[in-house]
């Protein structure tokens, strides 16, 4: 196994790398959480959360970042259309100039992802750190994830990812069918060594 | 220069108007490598991009790391020399002014000068620390020994690193805390770690260990907690606290009974096998179980895992390391890689985590009460004479070894040292048996301290230097692998502040040795000579010149000259440092901790760090960010020790040892064995765990015992602070 240098690999939007999470490798570090501050136009607001699962038992965390879903509700649910997706698939912030503070999208994400502020009367979330992805450069929680639970990855390397773990009894537990719909994040759940063949 | 190119180009990453700075993390020994942010119009700090081209850490950073930045320009840095007139405010924040440099300067020196003359050169003090760069702390050490004259210097690696090193020399007769390059770590076949923490405390180590199980190998994890890293291990040997050395002695005797040692390897390259391997007879699994309260399955599991894999490392940190013991733990530990044969090579070594940012660099050059630059002992005539024609001095007037941190608070207390330059350390904090060490510093007659945070050191002293933080200078660092780096200046210095090397040559030429130090005009011009000083050590640094690490990613120690490229890998000649070129093998009788459980005390109470602080938390607490995940210290409590003591989740309860109380909140968890207690130690004043702990030392490193006290619980009646 070789780490490589981040390079972008290409320009070409098809063939442009993911955003992969392998919630079994958290470490609740954070630092997902103080990265997502530094990307400029975050307005030093991280957009992320990391969940203690089960805080009076073990030490086990999991992110939970915007899956960019294909058709996304928050997108959907707003009245003001001022949730725009990017070429590449990332659903960006609530323009400014359109959001009207509402929430709906809040309320429609299954998974509660756009925050809300109250003072400014306006919803922010994940883009993807689009100024970054769009030259794909890996997001800043993906950048600095030193448990590499937030990897960015080409279709081929998660392809590979799904292929290593696979253990032929439907428990490669990736993003479909367990979440609400398709997305542009793909998630391993927990239970990535599960299909592992041991060395010795 | 390939490295970057995309970089600099990328809008968002690459803002207007700014300078990426690229250097290395102020934090742990990982150095993570990172990229400073600066606004050209105000040469200003601003903010931090990832430095993917470092290929330790490949970009990635803890949240202490991201957010290392705000140190810089933050609201509560210190911009004036300080003075305090009363005395009786020690111990306080209060009554200090700020003062010009030549005011304050003329008071030490007058001081230091009176306390000399009345009491003798021995009179005064220098407690130092090692997240400064090498070249600070070889100053620090030439400082104490040329422009004070005293023998009485040490350092707070004698809290972190001095066992590691005490074992390293003991059993290689080299101290260089990794035999590897991290870059091996991901391609091995079993990582055995024990004592380490290191998902919270060298966080971007985890990628490479989490690689190890993704390829298949194994990770074996001792620690008495199921901390972040042992919750996915293998095998986790859940270990009583201070008990590592019977484990050790346990798997080495499963290795030996089982077949797994290397007979060739033991025989050509190594001392002391069979009185070892005599002693670690008497461990059985199930004697070595009775001790540790290790399950004996887990404890033959273990061996066998690390006997069978082909290529193999052990790791250990403080854990392993702040007991009595360490020195023997670590010799312990590092039996197991020699019997096997499992080093000398790639992917398979012995590895120690470096706790501080030049906790490895900043332990070879003189800061050390006995030793010289180079890693040379201030006993040795010949490491006298070398050092001494580098500064200036006659051999005779060289000052013989002082004693270790600890033993110098005893020194205070009992008066024989009365003055103390403290620089880059919080013991007030650190130390163990904080009551006994507050007590001591409010005994000095006089005491500065250098520092860019007014620290809870900083309350017991009369001057206050105001440095600089460490984006605000340059220099070299050591990191864990023992590879020399480089930390670049981003920004000038703040207000009035100054780099502690240009204070201790201003403050020389005001002690009237102006002739040792007053040459040195630049960082450049420190590390030159401090190279120079060590040539012909063992850490040889002579060939590890600024423009060599630019070039190659770092360099290796040991490095002797233009044309050595360093040395990533050690012993892969199979040559130990001792003068037969064997590593010893050591046979080492169990003993336990210093204070064991008892009727009136009967639970371990052990402590460590959170992902969130760095040490003595003087720089984190202040990083808001950092502050917000991790406010207060707590203690961890399992359920059913916590039924036993009738206390809830978020309950404040009293908990004491022998030497010290305080006030923790109960935090429940499962994570932790039913004897043990745990508190991070990152907080000060009332909230410091030190308090507690206790100072029985190692004899060898004087490494105080951190990780294992008896304590005891009372539910408070209101359940509110005392």
């Amino acid at each position: 196994m070789t780490f490589s240098i981040v390079e972008p690999k290409d320009k070409d939007v098809q063939k442009r790398r993911k955003l992969y999470m392998e919630l079994e490798n958290c470490i609740g570090c954070r630092a997902c959480l103080a990265a997502c501050t530094q990307c400029g136009g975050h307005e030093e607001r991280n957009r992320n959360y990391v969940y203690d699962v089960n805080p009076l038992v073990n030490r086990q965390t999991m992110p939970l970042m915007c899956l960019h879903c294909v058709d996304p509700a928050c997108a959907r649910s707003c009245p003001a259309q001022a949730i725009q997706i990017h070429e590449s698939g990332a659903v960006l912030s609530a323009m400014v100039e359109k959001c009207i503070g509402c929430q709906n999208c809040t309320i429609a994400c299954p998974y509660g992802i756009p925050k809300f502020d109250e003072e400014e009367n306006l919803m922010y979330k994940c883009d993807l750190c689009i100024d970054r992805t769009k030259d794909d450069i890996p997001p800043m929680c993906a950048s600095v994830c030193p448990s590499n639970t937030l990897q960015w990855l080409t279709e081929d390397e998660i392809a590979d990812k799904k292929q290593a773990t696979e253990v032929g009894n439907d428990k490669w537990v990736t993003s479909m069918p367990y979440l609400e719909g398709e997305t542009h994040v793909t998630v391993n759940l927990p239970g990535v060594l599960q299909g592992t063949v041991k060395l010795f | 220069m390939q490295k970057d190119k995309f970089f600099r180009d990328i809008e968002n990453v690459k803002h207007p108007n700014e300078e990426l700075v690229k250097t290395h993390c102020s934090y742990c020994g990982m150095q993570c490598g990172m990229n400073l942010r600066v606004d050209k119009s105000t040469n200003k700090i601003i903010g931090v991009e990832p430095r993917y081209d470092w290929p330790v850490t490949l970009g990635k950073m803890c949240p202490k790391g991201v957010t290392a930045y705000q140190q810089t320009n933050h609201d509560d840095r210190i911009l004036k020399p300080l003075i305090r007139d009363d005395a009786s405010l020690k111990g306080t924040k209060e009554g200090f002014r700020e003062a010009s440099w030549d005011e304050a300067y003329d008071l030490i020196a007058k001081k230091f000068g009176e306390l000399q003359e009345n009491y003798g050169k021995d009179s005064l003090s220098v407690f130092s620390g090692v997240s400064m760069t090498n070249e600070k702390c070889y100053l620090t050490g030439k400082f104490a020994r040329v422009a004070l004259g005293t023998r009485y210097i040490d350092y707070n690696g004698r809290f972190c690193m001095s066992s590691a090193a005490g074992g390293f020399l003991r059993t290689f007769g080299v101290d260089r805390g990794s035999t590897l390059p991290w870059t091996d770590l991901h391609e091995t076949d079993c990582l055995f770690i024990a004592g380490s923490n290191t998902a919270e405390c060298h966080p971007t180590s985890m990628f490479r260990i989490w690689a190890v199980q993704e390829r298949g190998g194994y990770l074996i994890i001792a620690d008495p907690r199921e901390t972040p890293i042992a919750r996915r291990a293998d095998v986790h040997l859940d270990l009583r606290p201070g008990t590592d050395l019977a484990l050790a002695n346990g798997i080495l005797n499963l290795l030996i009974q089982n077949g797994y040692a290397d007979e060739s390897f033991v025989n050509q390259h190594t001392n002391g096998f069979e009185e070892t391997k005599e002693l670690v007879k008497d461990f059985t699994p199930e004697y070595t179980s009775m001790i540790t309260g290790v399950a004996v399955e887990k404890i033959e599991k273990a061996a066998e895992i690390y006997g069978k894999a082909p290529n193999a490392i052990v790791m250990f940190a403080r854990g392993i390391e702040q007991q009595q013991k360490g020195v023997d733990n670590v010799s312990a530990y590092t039996n197991m890689a020699l019997v096997t044969g499992k080093i000398g090579r790639p992917k398979a070594g012995v590895a120690t985590f470096t706790g501080q940012g030049n906790g490895q660099g900043g332990r070879e050059h003189g800061q050390k009460s006995d030793l010289l630059p180079g890693y040379r002992k201030i006993t040795n005539p010949e490491a006298v004479k070398a050092v001494s024609k580098v500064w200036g001095i006659e051999p005779e007037e060289m000052p013989k070894p002082g004693v270790s941190a600890y033993e110098m608070f005893e020194l205070m207390d009992n008066k024989t040292i009365r003055g103390l330059y403290l620089l880059c350390s919080n013991p007030a904090v650190s130390a163990p048996n904080l009551n006994f060490v507050r007590g001591a510093l409010k005994k000095l007659d006089f005491m500065v301290c250098g520092d860019f945070f007014l620290s809870e050191s900083a309350e017991y002293a009369d001057v206050i230097l105001p440095s600089v933080s460490w984006s605000e200078d340059e220099g070299t660092v050591t990191n864990l692998e023992g590879r020399i780096i480089k930390i670049n200046k981003a920004q000038e210095p703040i207000g009035e502040s100054k780099p502690d090397w240009l204070m201790q040559v201003e403050l020389a030429e005001r002690l009237g040795k102006g002739k040792n130090f007053s040459h040195l005009k630049t960082a450049k011009d420190v590390a030159d000579e401090f190279r120079l000083a060590t040539k012909g050590g063992n850490a040889d640094y002579y060939g590890a010149t600024w423009d060599k690490i630019d070039e190659q990613d770092g360099v290796f120690w040991p490095c002797k000259d233009k044309d050595d490229k360093g040395t990533p890998h050690m012993f892969l000649d199979k040559k130990f440092y001792h003068p037969d070129g064997k590593a010893k093998i050591c046979a080492l009788p169990y003993r336990p901790p210093a204070e064991e459980p008892c009727e009136k005390y009967p639970l371990r109470l052990t402590t460590g760090r959170v992902v969130y602080h760095y040490l003595s938390g003087n720089q984190t607490r202040r990083i808001q960010f950092l502050n917000d995940m991790c406010p207060d210290p707590y203690v961890e409590v399992h359920p059913i020790t916590a039924a036993k003591y009738d206390i809830k989740h978020d309950e404040f309860i009293l908990l004491y040892t022998r030497r010290g109380k305080a006030n923790y909140k109960v935090k429940i968890t499962e994570a932790i064995r039913e004897d043990t207690v745990f508190v991070p130690y990152h907080f000060g004043h009332d909230e410091s765990i030190n308090l507690l702990t206790i100072a029985a030392l190692d004899p060898m490193s004087k490494m105080p015992e951190f990780k294992a006290c008896a304590a005891q619980i009372d539910k408070l009646k209101s359940g509110s602070v005392l």
